[in-house]
């Protein structure tokens, strides 16, 4: 289609003789620019802002302090992209720093009590010589660290960077069946996982209903400094072999109802097993003799499978200025933990709907896993079906409080908008089970909680 | 004035189109803004570069809703005050051109009307806001409920004022000028799709490809422009899909709901982007009827379903 079109000021009006509404809108634009056509230019050049029109960013900035302990820092990227033929892709870059302490597993003692750290790249560098398990003999400068008497052994050269990037793309086959397929890369410098998934959904009930189901893939390999320990192996003979690995897969049916205009429902049921090397490889367990005394320290060691179902419910209700949305969840694993998790949030907007506030409490239990124990009794035999004082498998109680405050900054031309929010949580998390130490140890807390502090600071745009 | 702005812009791009055409590019305003220039000295050509955006950046500081020295927020600051707040000449002729627009389109247009931003999020998702969230914003819309008495304005609570709506098509008429006043040969200025020749190209008119608003950098007709302005409204990407019904991002200011059966876009040839721009903007306001009411008012249009 070609056409010519040749205008001036004013000559339209002729043409659009009757037509009240165009000549009082020429004379409108021609007094708008006549009047500030004459008017010099002002000198402020400000900086354009250059906003991407078709991609949206949500970034963030975590800081989290745990008591005493980690230190993390988590600059986080999320993009988003619609295509105008219904494709969709987001994707996700996180960069982690955690620096710290971390507890080695080892238990609280009356004594001094000295350890090499694995993690660490330095603390006192007493050069020592061991003998791994293929027989090789090793020399290294082995960083030391010490823990006086009645402090809980942490490790606290603790330090690992992690970036992970992950994308999904959905892909629309028909108008109520859509595609996607993801994949997940993990980088540590002792850790690499890798992982795929696909899934497809569908719509029912005009849109009311979805159904949709996901496979999940995931390959992991850890490489830990000096050596993978030997599972059981003691602490003292320094057996570590190579890099070691596991791999998981998963499946996962969710739906979604819409119940009425104010009340969306959500729920999921997945299962997934992973196998392989499931040790932590910087987690030890202290033997204890009846006077309470440390006599060694063994690695742990896990069953070498895991599975894991996981039933998850939640609801979205919109309430005037305030966005209610609840969650409950409950998972159970082939290792005897069962946790149940409650989460509560409201999110309420001011008057404009431009800015919010939103608390939110969290509230969560688990059951030990069955070979859980936070000391190995030195009277017994040293050889170990399964064991673990990892406080992750510990049976505990743990509640989070947090507030969010988020304000939106808009474009009226783009009719885009960007938030700014913060974001501050506090966890703290009690041991329960507490069985008391023997000899010397009664009066000790062998079983210190866990107290730490969420700070995240995002921009979406 | 370009004797008297010497200075490279560092955020200017020079381009060649082709041969003997010469696009200075930059952005402003959330847009892709270019002014293009055949036959042009390159040294030229950046310096009438700067004047263009030095007015687009201008004007978009001083219109902008979202910073904090912008003429809008010192209005939106002074709302509810006794005194109400003195507007600087520029301002006052904009707030003179949008009562205009709000009377002689029965409402239809009104620049008091971004407060329904609060409520809808054209994210391409299904987020419908409720109706009640869309009625409590009613009563803070509506030109005819601030008091305009040039060059004094008294904004009352709540309400809010956004040149969204004129505020590129306004920059595009007013770097056109200031080009103009300095060259006499062809150029064109191109701010996200709104444009304004002054005279047609050594080599013939000036081709303009018009997007389709659905598909992506896919030009679906190419129209000859000698002089004149050209502007295109749509809804290509900026919608909410519940229920199987889609809901545009036209938004009848009067009901707070999206017009029913908009066009996908309007372009609209009129002798500035001001008049352009408002036609093609009440043409998507007039949902089914964009057809009759382009055609009564006697003015080149191509319009998309």
């Amino acid at each position: 289609m070609q056409l010519k079109t040749t205008i001036e000021c004013g000559a339209g009006a002729s043409r659009a003789q009757g037509k009240i509404a165009r000549r009082r809108l020429i004379a409108a634009s021609c007094a708008l620019l006549g009047a500030t056509a004459a008017r010099s230019q002002d000198a402020t050049n400000s900086a354009a802002d250059s906003l991407s029109d078709a991609w949206a960013f949500d970034s963030a900035l975590a800081y989290y302090h745990e008591s005493g302990r980690v230190k993390a820092i988590e600059p986080i990227v999320n993009m988003s992209k619609t295509y105008g033929d219904g494709r969709t892709f987001s994707g996700q870059v996180v960069f982690d720093s955690l620096s710290g302490s971390s507890p080695n597993g080892a238990l609280t003692s009356t004594k001094v009590q000295t350890f090499a750290s694995p993690s660490g790249k330095s603390l006192s560098a007493a050069p020592t010589t061991y003998t791994t398990s293929s027989g090789q003999l090793v020399s290294e400068s082995a960083p030391i660290y010490t823990i006086n008497p009645g402090q809980l052994p942490v490790d606290p050269s603790y330090h690992d960077q992690r970036l992970s990037v992950s994308g999904n793309w959905g892909l629309p086959i028909t108008r109520l069946t859509q595609t996607q397929v993801g994949g997940k890369l993990s980088y540590e410098h002792d850790f690499v996982s890798v992982s795929a998934n696909a899934g497809i959904s569908r719509d029912f009930n005009e849109k009311n209903t979805t159904l949709s189901f996901q496979l999940n893939n995931e390959f992991d390999r850890l490489s830990p400094i000096g050596g993978a320990p030997v599972a059981a192996s003691d602490y003292a003979l320094f057996q570590k072999g190579g890099g070691k690995t596991k791999d998981g897969v998963g499946a996962m049916l969710g739906l979604t109802q819409v119940m009425n205009r104010r009340w969306l429902t959500e729920f999921n049921l997945s299962v997934d097993r992973f196998k392989g090397y499931l040790n932590d490889p910087y987690k030890i367990i202290s033997v204890i003799d009846s006077a309470g005394d440390t006599t060694g320290y063994l690695y742990e060691r896990r069953p070498g499978t895991r599975t894991r179902k996981v039933a998850y419910w939640e609801n979205k209700a919109a309430w005037g200025r305030l966005v209610l949305d609840g969650s409950l969840r409950y998972m159970a694993d082939s290792w005897h933990v069962r946790s149940d998790t409650a989460e509560f949030s409201v999110r309420w907007w001011n008057f404009d709907r431009d800015r919010y506030i939103e608390p939110t409490v969290r509230w969560y239990r688990q059951s030990a896993a069955n070979f859980y124990t936070p000391w190995l009794d030195s009277t017994g035999s040293k050889y170990i079906d399964y064991a673990s004082a990892d406080a992750r498998l510990a049976a505990f109680h743990a509640y989070t409080v947090g507030l969010k405050y988020g304000a939106k900054i808009e474009d009226s031309e783009d009719q885009t908008s960007s938030e700014f929010n913060v974001r501050v949580e506090y966890y703290q998390q009690t041991l329960d089970n507490r069985l008391a130490g023997p000899g010397s140890l009664q009066g000790l807390d062998l079983y210190p909680g866990l107290k730490a502090i969420l700070v995240q600071v995002g921009y979406k745009f | 004035m370009p004797a008297t702005n010497p200075a490279p812009d560092p955020a200017l791009k020079l381009e060649e189109r082709g041969a003997d055409l010469l696009a200075v590019c930059f952005s402003a305003m959330a847009s892709s803004c270019e002014l293009l220039l055949p036959a042009a000295d390159r040294g030229v050509a950046l310096e009438l570069g700067a004047v263009a955006a030095g007015e687009a950046r201008r004007i978009e500081a001083k219109f902008s809703r979202y910073r904090d020295d912008s003429v809008v927020a010192e209005i939106h600051r002074s709302r509810g005050a006794g005194a109400g707040i003195e507007l600087d000449p520029e301002t006052a002729s904009l707030l003179d051109f949008a009562r205009e627009c709000f009377e002689l389109s029965g409402g239809l247009f009104d620049i008091t009307s971004g407060v329904l931003r609060g409520a809808w999020k054209f994210d391409g998702s299904d987020r419908v806001p409720t109706a009640e969230a869309v009625a409590a914003l009613l009563p803070l819309i509506g030109f005819d409920k601030l008091r305009w008495q040039s060059p004094r304005l008294w904004l009352p609570a709540g309400m809010e004022l956004d040149f969204g709506g004129i505020g590129k098509e306004y920059a595009v008429d007013r770097a056109f000028h200031l080009v103009a006043a300095v060259r006499e040969a062809p150029f064109l200025v191109n701010f996200g799709g709104d444009l304004r020749a002054n005279r047609p190209t050594p080599r013939g008119p000036w081709q303009v490809g018009v997007e389709r608003p659905d598909s992506d950098r896919q030009a679906a007709m190419v129209l000859e422009l000698e002089r004149g302005a050209l502007t295109t409204s749509g809804d290509a990407r900026r919608f909410l899909i519940k229920d199987g019904v889609r809901y545009g991002h036209i938004l009848d200011p009067r009901s707070g709901w999206p017009v029913h059966a908009a066009p996908r876009s309007v372009t609209v040839a009129a002798s500035t982007c001001t008049e352009a721009g408002l036609l093609s903007t009440l043409a998507m306001l007039q949902g089914a009827g964009a057809e009759a009411f382009l055609e009564d008012q006697g003015v080149m249009h191509w319009l998309l379903r």
